[in-house]
Formats: C-alpha cells, sequence, structure tokens
C-alpha cells in the first residue's frame, strides 16, 4: 500500500532537503536520549543479552531483515558503522546481533514471487524478519508460512503497543505478527484548485473536475475505497459488489475522469497541481504540507477509508528466531520508536509515541530551536490515527485467489486495458 | 577426408549462431509457448494443460490494446526517421571532424538511466512545469493545457528514448557511401535532389531498415513511457502495461506468457512483410 519509495527527482530534491532538516531533529532527538537512556540501555542489556548468551541458537549472530525503501531513519552523516540507521546501530549495540538491514520490498506480490519458492519446498528463505503489508500477511499464515512468535519474548508488545496495533483481523493474538508502522488510504486535494471542501468519494466522480483527478493502480487501493462509497465493508465484500463498484468507476473513467493511475507518483502530480484531487495516503500528505505543497489537505472520505499496516514477520525456517524476537520487542521500545516516527512520520504501534514526541517539541522550543519544534508538533497528531479516524476506517479485505484474479480483471478493465 | 572436412566447415562456422539463437531466442520462445499453456495458481501451481484456448481468449480481449501499441510503435518509428535522417545525413557528409563529437553528442543521454531520464521528460513537460507552465505565463498557452497524459506525450517519450537507435544505424549507412557515385549522378545531370533520391536515399537503406526495426520492436513492448509520461492514462496504456501486470501484479503467468509470445509472433511477422516490401534481401545480398 502506501510506499515510501524512490520517488522521481522534483521528490528526490525535495527528500534531500526533507532528510537534512529531518536528520537535525531525529539526530538531535538521538543524541538528547542517548545520555538520558543510556542507564535503561546498559540495564536492558544485561538480561537479554545474558539469555541470548545461553539460547543454543545464538551462534548465528546476524539477522537479515527486509523491508521496504524510505522506511527507517537514516544518519545524516550517511556511513557511520555499522549502519547507516541510529536506531539499528543501538539495537546492534545493546544486543550484539548483526543487522543486515535491506531495502528487499517494493510491492507485496513481487516479494512473494521471490521467497514463495523457498517456502513451498521447505527450504530457508534467508530473511530472519520480512515486512509485509496486512493482507499479504494474512496470505503468509493462510499458507503455514510462517514461524509462531514466543510473546514471552516481546514483553514491550503487552506494555506499550496502543490499542489499535494490537491483534489485526488476519492475526488476532499476535500469534505470527506485530504491526510496524502504518496508515490510512483517503482522499487529498488542492482546495484552491478544487475551489471547495470535498468530503466524499464521490467528489473524486464529478464532472467538474474532468481528467484531473488521481486513482492508484493497485487493484487493492482502489476498490476498497470504492467499495465503503457503495455502503460495502470490503471485509465483506462478494463478486457483486466489486461488479458494482467496478460499474461506479468505469463510466467516468471512459468519460475521461481520471487523468491517470499511480502508484507513489500520485505525490508529485498532486503537489505540482496536474492532479486537483486523488486517493492518497495519510502520511504522505502530513509530508506534503510541511515540505511540498501546504494547500494539499488529507481527509478521510464520509463513506469512510482504509486502514493499512505492514508488520514485522518471521518467515519458516529463520535461522535467527531469537534475534527476531528481540528486534520486535526493541521496536515496541518507545525510545527507538519514537526516534522512528520523528522522522518517518507513519502510524506507529507505540502508544507513548505521539507524547514523547510533543515533549522533544518542548525541549526544542526551551532550546530556543521554535523551527524543530514547529515541525515536531506538527508531526506529533499524525503519528498516530485519531479516534475519528479509527471510528471512519475500515480493514482491507484478504482476498483468495479465485476472488483476487477476479478483482484483478475487473479493475484492469477500470484501467482501460 | 578433404571432401569430408568441407561438408561440416559451413555447419561448423553457422555453430556460434545457430546455439546463440537456441539458447536466446528458440529455447525461451518454446519455454514461454509452455508456460502460456499451463492453467493453475500461484499456490497450488501451475499445470501443463495445453489450452490453446487462452489465445483466443486474450486476443479477443486486448486485440484494441495491441493495435495501439503497433500504431504508437509505428508512428514513433516514422518521427524518430523523419528527425534521425536529418541529423545522421549532417553528420556523415558535414560532420567533418567533429563527427566523433556529435556522434558523442548522440548518445550522450545514454549515459543516464532510460527511467531517470523519462522522468526529467515528466518535469519539464508538466502542466505547469517549465516548459508549459512558462509558456501558460506569458499568455501564449490556454492555462488548461495538458500535454502529459496523452497519446502524444507517449510517442513524443518514446521517439525521444529510441531517437539514437535510430540515428546510429543510419550514420554508419550513410557514411559509407562512395561519394564519387553523388559526384557521378550530378556530372550526369541529376538534380540534388533527384541524387539525394536516386543514390544516397537507395543506398542509406539498409541503415533505414536497420534504425526502424530497432526502434519499431522495443517500442512496441513499452511500458515505461504510458507509466510514467502516460501516467498510466487509459488512453495511453499499450500492451506492454498489461504483460508487466499480468506478471508482476496478478502473478497470471499464462495470460502474460501468451501476451508475451502473441506480441512476438506478430513482430515477427511485421518485420518479415516490412523486410520483403522493401527488399532488404536485395539490398543486403550486395
Amino acid at each position: 500500500m502506501s510506499r515510501p519509495g524512490l520517488g522521481p527527482p522534483s521528490r528526490i530534491e525535495a527528500a534531500i532537503e526533507r532528510a537534512m532538516r529531518r536528520d537535525q531533529i531525529s539526530r538531535r532527538a538521538f543524541l538528547g536520549r542517548a545520555g538520558r537512556g543510556g542507564v535503561a540501555l546498559g540495564a536492558m542489556m544485561t538480561l537479554p543479552g545474558l539469555l541470548a548468551a545461553c539460547t543454543p541458537g545464538s551462534e548465528s549472530a546476524s539477522l537479515e531483515w527486509a523491508n521496504w525503501p524510505g522506511y527507517i531513519d537514516i544518519d545524516e552523516e550517511g556511513n557511520p558503522s555499522p549502519t547507516p540507521y541510529p536506531t539499528i546501530n543501538a539495537f546492534i549495540e545493546e544486543t550484539g546481533i548483526q543487522v543486515n538491514y535491506t531495502e528487499a520490498i517494493t510491492d507485496n506480490e513481487d516479494f512473494f514471487g521471490q521467497i514463495q519458492p523457498d517456502l513451498a519446498s521447505g527450504n530457508p528463505t534467508g530473511w530472519d524478519v520480512i515486512t509485509p503489508s496486512d493482507w499479504m500477511v494474512g496470505r503468509l499464515i493462510g499458507l503455514d508460512y510462517l514461524e509462531e512468535l514466543d510473546l514471552t519474548q516481546i514483553p514491550n508488545l503487552e506494555a506499550n503497543a496502543a490499542d489499535y496495533a494490537r491483534g489485526q483481523s488476519f492475526d488476532p493474538n499476535n500469534a505470527h505478527s506485530v504491526w510496524w508502522q502504518g496508515g490510512i488510504t483517503g482522499i487529498a486535494y488542492d482546495p484552491t484548485l478544487t475551489g471547495r471542501e470535498l468530503t466524499s468519494f464521490d467528489d473524486l466522480l464529478n464532472p467538474e473536475f474532468a481528467g484531473s483527478v488521481g486513482l492508484f493502480k493497485e487493484m487493492r487501493d482502489t476498490f476498497p475505497l470504492t467499495l465503503l462509497s457503495i455502503g460495502v465493508i470490503p471485509t465483506e465484500a462478494t463478486i457483486a459488489d466489486v461488479e458494482e463498484a467496478q460499474q461506479k468507476l468505469l463510466g467516468p473513467a471512459e468519460a475521461g475522469q481520471f487523468r491517470g493511475f499511480y502508484g507513489n507518483e500520485y505525490y508529485d502530480e498532486l503537489a505540482a497541481g496536474n492532479l486537483v484531487a486523488s486517493m492518497a495516503w495519510s502520511g504522505d500528505i502530513t509530508q506534503m504540507a510541511l515540505y511540498d505543497n501546504a494547500n494539499v489537505q488529507f481527509v478521510i472520505p464520509d463513506t469512510g477509508g482504509i486502514r493499512w499496516n505492514d508488520n514485522l514477520v518471521i518467515p519458516n525456517l529463520a535461522a535467527n528466531p531469537s534475534g527476531a524476537h528481540q528486534l520486535m520487542n526493541y521496536w515496541y521500545d518507545p525510545v527507538p520508536a519514537t526516534i522512528l516516527s520523528e522522522y518517518i512520520g507513519y502510524f506507529t504501534p507505540v502508544a507513548d509515541v505521539p507524547d514523547r514526541i510533543r515533549q522533544d517539541a518542548e525541549a526544542a522550543r526551551d532550546a530556543g530551536d521554535t523551527e524543530t519544534a514547529d515541525l515536531l508538533d506538527a508531526i506529533a497528531p499524525t503519528v498516530a490515527p485519531s479516534p475519528e479516524q479509527l471510528a471512519n476506517s475500515y480493514e482491507d479485505k484478504p482476498l483468495d485467489e479465485e476472488e483476487e484474479q477476479v478483482w484483478n480483471e475487473l479493475f484492469l478493465e477500470v484501467r482501460g486495458a | 577426408m578433404t571432401t569430408d572436412r568441407r561438408r561440416w566447415v559451413p555447419y561448423a562456422l553457422l555453430a556460434p549462431g545457430a546455439i546463440w539463437l537456441v539458447l536466446f531466442f528458440a529455447l525461451p520462445m518454446a519455454f514461454m509457448l509452455l508456460v502460456s499453456l499451463q492453467q493453475g495458481s500461484l499456490s497450488q501451481g501451475y499445470e501443463l494443460t495445453w489450452n490453446f484456448a487462452i489465445y483466443p481468449e486474450v486476443l479477443g480481449q486486448y486485440w484494441e490494446l495491441m493495435l495501439r501499441s503497433v500504431v504508437f510503435a509505428f508512428l514513433t518509428t516514422l518521427i524518430t526517421l523523419l528527425i534521425g535522417y536529418p541529423m545522421a545525413y549532417t553528420i556523415a557528409f558535414r560532420g567533418g571532424r567533429f563527427k566523433n563529437a556529435l556522434l558523442l553528442i548522440v548518445v550522450m543521454p545514454f549515459f543516464v538511466s532510460f527511467v531517470i531520464r523519462t522522468l526529467n521528460w515528466k518535469m519539464i513537460l508538466a502542466d505547469n512545469g517549465l516548459l508549459f507552465g512558462t509558456l501558460k505565463d506569458l499568455g501564449l498557452l490556454d492555462p488548461s493545457f495538458q500535454f502529459l497524459a496523452t497519446p502524444a506525450s507517449v510517442i513524443f517519450g518514446m521517439t525521444y528514448n529510441f531517437l539514437p537507435f535510430m540515428i546510429l544505424p543510419l550514420y554508419v549507412a550513410l557514411e559509407k557511401i562512395d561519394r564519387r557515385l553523388i559526384e557521378a549522378a550530378t556530372d550526369l545531370y541529376a538534380s540534388r535532389v533527384q541524387a539525394f533520391w536516386r543514390i544516397t536515399f537507395v543506398l542509406s537503406l539498409p541503415g533505414v531498415i536497420a534504425g526502424s526495426l530497432l526502434t519499431f520492436i522495443p517500442a512496441v513492448g513499452d511500458f515505461i513511457n504510458a507509466d510514467i509520461i502516460g501516467g498510466g492514462n487509459r488512453d495511453v496504456i499499450m500492451i506492454g502495461n498489461v504483460i508487466q501486470f499480468q506478471f508482476f501484479t496478478a502473478n497470471d503467468y499464462p495470460t502474460a506468457a501468451a501476451l508475451g509470445f502473441i506480441l512476438i509472433i506478430g513482430v515477427m511477422a511485421l518485420v518479415i512483410a516490412y523486410t520483403r516490401a522493401v527488399g532488404a534481401e536485395k539490398l543486403t545480398e550486395g
């Protein structure tokens, strides 16, 4: 779903600027805490460290983690040792586990295609932790491709997880997965171009915006939002419902309502004003407002938005499951979770993070750095869903293969094939 | 002994080419054909069921997109030829000691990744971008004018990206023309125009054919330009986009393979018809 992938050049420039500015914050925040948290880190080091040293599997002291691009904090120097990622370095220091962090996932289906042959034939995939999206986790559990989690090794989950991040429909008791980060799919628009406020999905289909509206090119992004607009809860959608949703899009599509079908590149089109309105991912529009186009607004349509998240899971026969559990536990520690959120701005699974970001803002303001303080204050409310957002957003439907095929065929027709 | 050897020498000489063809063309083609005749799903696995019915099925479903791809590729080839010929001609005949530098300039954009170049055009051609934004500000263009996400923009993108493939073979063909033939023609009272069409152009035909093929064939299967410059608009997506979707998103390998197979056979048929029509055999024999 929302992929903070490598964007086109205009975005690259913006990203560089953003990274420079963000690094200042995160680095400052990180250094500030390193002093404060020193004792806690030291204490944590002893027990799990000793346990890990005693565990038979612990000779495998490296950990292979596959994640999406742009989904972690990066140090401004670019190349500190052993990795460019301050939070991961802190984990390595704390546990002695060498994390090999790879941005190996750019698409759920592509990545599934890579690991599926090994998993199907009972071979290790070479990964200890992977980060698939919600519906993909559902599929992996269904195929029995994931190791079961030992939640006693992830005490921080019970202690610190936000309510919305506990137990998803595809994995109610976190038996196989824990939240990494998440967001909401809704709509975004530029009021200076639309000339009015948009509140509903049907606004995207209004002929007054003909040729200037963007949809997502992934069926899994576009259909569920459309289903909600015809009053169908996506998880309960039947093929007939999807056919109705397709018909709803097909007419406007044929009349040239949509400028195009986009992945991450909708961001530039929207920021540049080529699109006046588009389907959008919440985290992106926060960033857009801060760095690229302050006019653009994100709204959850009155008929509802789609909640999505990516998850940490352990594929079968992982070489270092104990390290994988330690990594999961680490990310439910509010300290690294806050650093991460200040940097990437998606929904965090850790309850305390928004408050901690506000505290950091406060600290920055006290230190006279109003720019950083304003930035952090702007980020704080966006890293967790508000109660209204939660009430008006729904989960995606995990599709079986036949449904997926039919939905894809129907969607391909909307795209013009 | 000698007669024996004579018999197999031609085959031995053919062997490298033949092995190359088998390994990199015939085998993949056969493999693709077999994949297209399978049925099943990703989790259950695909099984070969000789499902030939997929061919009429995908042809019926996607013939319009195939036709559009051929039309887009044809227009791209035509425009690259119209732009590329004068450029290649100028470099070959008027380039003098700057020939190599000029050729380098033609190839220079290739030092940058295909995708990055295409993305840059998207920035330049954005509705309120460098080019049209300026023209709109100057009041020379209607504020609602839009070039991106139109068929013309996709053909533009492909023309830009494939132009060097046209220019280089044209240059090679033009460069080796014996200038004395043109002198002889003018000595025999041919006008410059007549000399061009009867001598230069005819002798450059192998370059025209090679350049057209090098442009047309990749252009038919292109999906990057339709995706990036065309923004995946309904009126611009090409058959390459569908193959990409079926293969990577829908994991429907048989459909993707069937489309790929039809595309290759179709392109081969068009190429044979084209070379027949312009008489490539005769040209390359001499």
